[in-house]
């Protein structure tokens, strides 16, 4: 703790002030000046909607009726939990949310793996790679849309050069989640890749070697050296696509508007429609709070795990 | 150690979190009271906007934009320069602008503004079902002294003034002269029936039941052209609407607007025998994966010659005559040749779906634009200024202007709205309005994509408009 007192900063706060300087505002000052502005940024456009959206949770206040919220208790969050709707959509986002991410984590490692296994045109390749998450989701969504029109799109006509016939991936329960869940793995595998590839690097080349002079297989160095080392990074990832998946909003919008029927209707879009069809706000922000709270729960088990991975 | 003990208790932690803490319920206090503020609505549940003077106030000298909401189709560009090029020569210092949103963001985009009781518009283009939730919440000007003064009421049809303005709707859907005013018609629209005449003959089908007939044998005699195609969709009101046509068609109706009643009505057996023809008898005539089709993708299949019989909004299909846009012919009188526009066929009835929209001046408008605005809709509603809107590609409302010449001869398809005016039947304007059509849109759009049982599917829209009626709009899933 010595090496404290002999910090630069320390002393510097003992030297006289520089010229033109306020002798009134100390470092301590300045640093709260400095960080008052983002914290009031913070304050209002995340703290504040955050508790304001908590008060409104227990009222059955709505953003267009002229009249005051009356306070309501617990009723919308025993609505929300009792409900059915509630329910299929929950298990509508828990379908996509697995699905979405393990095709993208298998297929994201995949391509990490096979690229960080070459010395030539790696840059290239990652840079290729990266474009689809570049795109915003609602171009990604117009132009699927476009390719997976069962009348004029590419993927169809593909298919019928092909011999198969023409499949309704929009319009079926069945192909139309699926649809969603290939779309989001198209923008978002390089999410995982990117992650997955800096963890590759970043494993001691010395551990090959030493499998190498131990004629180890191919497939033990990836199961005890590759995997265990980058596997807390890759989880690490998955955890942020999942939390992304949760909330997917824009893709189900764009492509299917929740269709067939409420049969790729995720949370997220429900409560949009609580919110801005019915403009029902209390019920809407007990939804949100209750989605809130889903995401933090799940992340706090999964960091743990994450610790006593590190810890092990 | 010590030092950093030092360095603590020099920060300003409780102070810091205490002044944190202070603005935090400072900020809530004060959107509190914004919440509660009506911002020139009522003040409960039944009230309306302010009221607009009687009189056209006086109107500013300096540039003004005026500035319109609506989505994005073709009348809404043909409405900004049919007024830039018209309305400008009686007022040089206005522009006007028409700002559009998609057809699927239309009725967010207003209300979440009427939410924050502040809004970049100043004209609202409104579907008609929309004005009960805007007047309920004081979103909209009460324009009935203004129309009484300004407005020649006796040149419309009543059905037409009351679609669009009136509110509360009345039980029979035609005018009630008590009733108050809070928008005029802009366009006039129902749907058509477009027919391949090269294909099913010169005379269109004039039955319901007819109809079907004639697409079934043109799909057998026409491989890689299917039947019939028409809105699906799950998103606006697209799947809705269609079904709400046949059930008109085949003699149901939507609810008892008295008693506010659905269950029971919407699924009688009139409902029920429309659910069966429409999922059963017209589903399968559509175009594989047809199941998401709106305006676009009907007029698609219309210009590509894939569709033997459509029904689209008669405002959406004036580009279907387009050459650039079509593959059944070079010039528009080549197409004609072939595309054949009828109104729509009967069966128990004569009923055709009301469309179009009128315009209502937005509440949080600054007094120069709702000046502005009123002077507009007053100068629009003049019978030559009608007929010049039809001929500029618009559908009028006046009579006058409907049996014009102008608006007449201005496209194969003013005929029908003239014949169909008549026979128009409209949806609740209720304030529940978006929940009942989203439960109707999602749950047509199940049966017609095999996600639903038809019977189940209508049954399940009873239940749950029923709920949202009941409940008054409040609370809910």
């Amino acid at each position: 703790m010595s090496t404290t007192t002999d910090h630069p900063v320390q002393e510097a706060s003992t030297t006289p002030p520089a010229p033109g300087r306020s002798r009134r505002l100390s470092d301590r000052g300045l640093a709260v000046a400095f960080i008052s502005p983002a914290m009031l940024l913070l304050l209002a456009m995340s703290v504040f909607p955050l508790l304001w959206a908590l008060y409104l949770s227990f009222t059955d206040y709505s953003a267009t009726r002229d009249v005051p919220a009356n306070f309501v208790g617990l009723q919308n969050y025993i609505d929300i939990l009792t409900s059915a709707q509630v329910r299929q959509r929950a298990l509508t986002t828990l379908i996509y949310v697995i699905g979405a991410v393990t095709l993208q984590t298998v297929l994201g490692f995949a391509i990490a793996y096979l690229i960080s296994r070459r010395t030539h045109g790696r840059g290239v390749l990652t840079t290729l790679f990266l474009v689809p998450m570049m795109l915003s989701p609602v171009v990604v969504g117009l132009f699927w849309r476009f390719m997976l029109d069962a009348q004029f799109g590419v993927i169809n006509s593909m298919l019928g050069s092909l011999g198969f016939g023409q499949v309704e991936w929009l319009t079926r329960q069945r192909t139309a989640l699926l649809s969603l869940i290939v779309v989001d793995t198209w923008q978002w595998t390089p999410f995982i890749m990117l992650i997955a590839l800096a963890g590759l690097t970043a494993v001691p080349k010395y551990l090959y070697e030493a499998a190498s002079i131990d004629r180890a297989s191919e497939w033990f160095r990836f199961r005890n050296i590759t995997l265990p080392l980058v596997w807390p990074l890759l989880l690490i990832a998955v955890m942020f696509r999942a939390i992304e998946a949760f909330r997917l909003f824009d893709l189900v919008y764009i492509l299917t508007s929740g269709g067939p029927g409420v049969s790729t209707e995720t949370l997220s879009f429900h409560v949009y429609k609580v919110a801005f069809l019915g403009f029902n706000t209390g019920v809407a922000s007990a939804y949100g709070i209750l989605m809130v709270l889903v995401v933090i729960v799940l992340a706090q088990l999964y960091l743990r795990y994450l610790n006593k991975l590190k810890e092990g | 150690m010590r030092n950093i003990r030092m360095g603590r208790r020099n920060l300003p932690g409780r102070p810091v979190r205490l002044a944190a803490a202070a603005i935090v319920m400072a900020t809530a206090l004060a959107a509190c009271g914004g919440g509660d503020d009506s911002g020139g609505g009522g003040g409960d549940a039944e009230a309306s906007g302010p009221k607009a003077p009687a009189t056209v106030p006086e109107l500013t000298d300096d540039p003004l934009t005026l500035k319109f909401i609506w989505f994005e189709w073709p009348p809404a560009q043909a409405l900004e320069d049919f007024a830039n090029a018209e309305y400008t020569k009686d007022r040089p210092n206005v522009t006007i602008e028409v700002n559009t949103v998609p057809n699927a963001n239309w009725h967010d985009a207003m209300f979440t503004q009427f939410a924050a009781r502040q809004t970049d518009f100043d004209v609202a283009i409104l579907d008609s079902q929309h004005i009960g939730e805007a007047v309920t919440n004081g979103n909209i000007l009460d324009i009935t002294d203004f129309v009484n003064e300004n407005i020649d009421v006796d040149a419309y049809d009543p059905y037409l003034l009351a679609a669009y303005g009136q509110y509360p709707q009345a039980e029979t859907g035609q005018r009630d002269e008590n009733a108050s005013m809070y928008g005029l018609p802009l366009l006039g629209d129902t749907w058509t029936m477009i027919y391949r005449k090269d294909l099913i003959g010169e005379e269109p089908p004039e039955t319901w039941d007819e109809m079907i007939a004639a697409a079934q044998k043109c799909q057998d005699e026409n491989p890689g052209v299917s039947g019939l195609a028409f809105h699906q969709a799950n998103g606006s009101d697209a799947a809705a609407v269609t079904y709400n046509t046949v059930n008109g068609v085949y003699g149901g109706n939507l609810w008892e607007s008295a008693d506010k009643q659905i269950e029971g009505v919407i699924n009688d057996d009139a409902g029920q025998k429309a659910m069966d023809v429409l999922v059963n008898e017209m589903k399968p005539l559509t175009a594989k994966g047809s199941g998401n089709w709106f305006i676009d993708e009907v007029n698609a299949a219309v210009a590509q010659g894939k569709a033997c019989i459509a029904f689209q909004w008669i405002a959406a299909s004036g580009g279907l005559l387009d050459p650039e846009q079509s593959t059944l012919g070079s010039t528009p009188e080549e197409i004609e040749s072939k595309l054949g526009f009828a109104t729509l066929p009967t069966q128990d009835t004569d009923f055709v779906p009301l469309g179009g929209m009128g315009m209502h001046i937005s509440a949080y408008a600054s007094d120069e634009a709702q000046a502005e605005a009123l002077n507009f809709m007053k100068w629009f509603e003049q019978a030559d200024v009608q007929k010049k809107w039809a001929a500029a590609g618009g559908v009028p409302s006046r009579t006058d202007a409907l049996e014009s010449s102008e608006f007449l001869d201005a496209g194969p398809f003013s005929q029908v709205y003239a014949d169909s005016v008549s026979r128009l039947r409209d949806m609740w304007n209720v304030p529940e309005y978006a929940r009942l059509i989203d439960i109707e849109n999602t749950n047509v759009n199940a049966a017609l994509n095999g996600a639903k049982d038809p019977e189940e599917a209508l049954d399940d829209i009873a239940t749950e408009q029923q709920e949202v009626l009941d409940s008054g709009g409040g609370g809910g899933l």
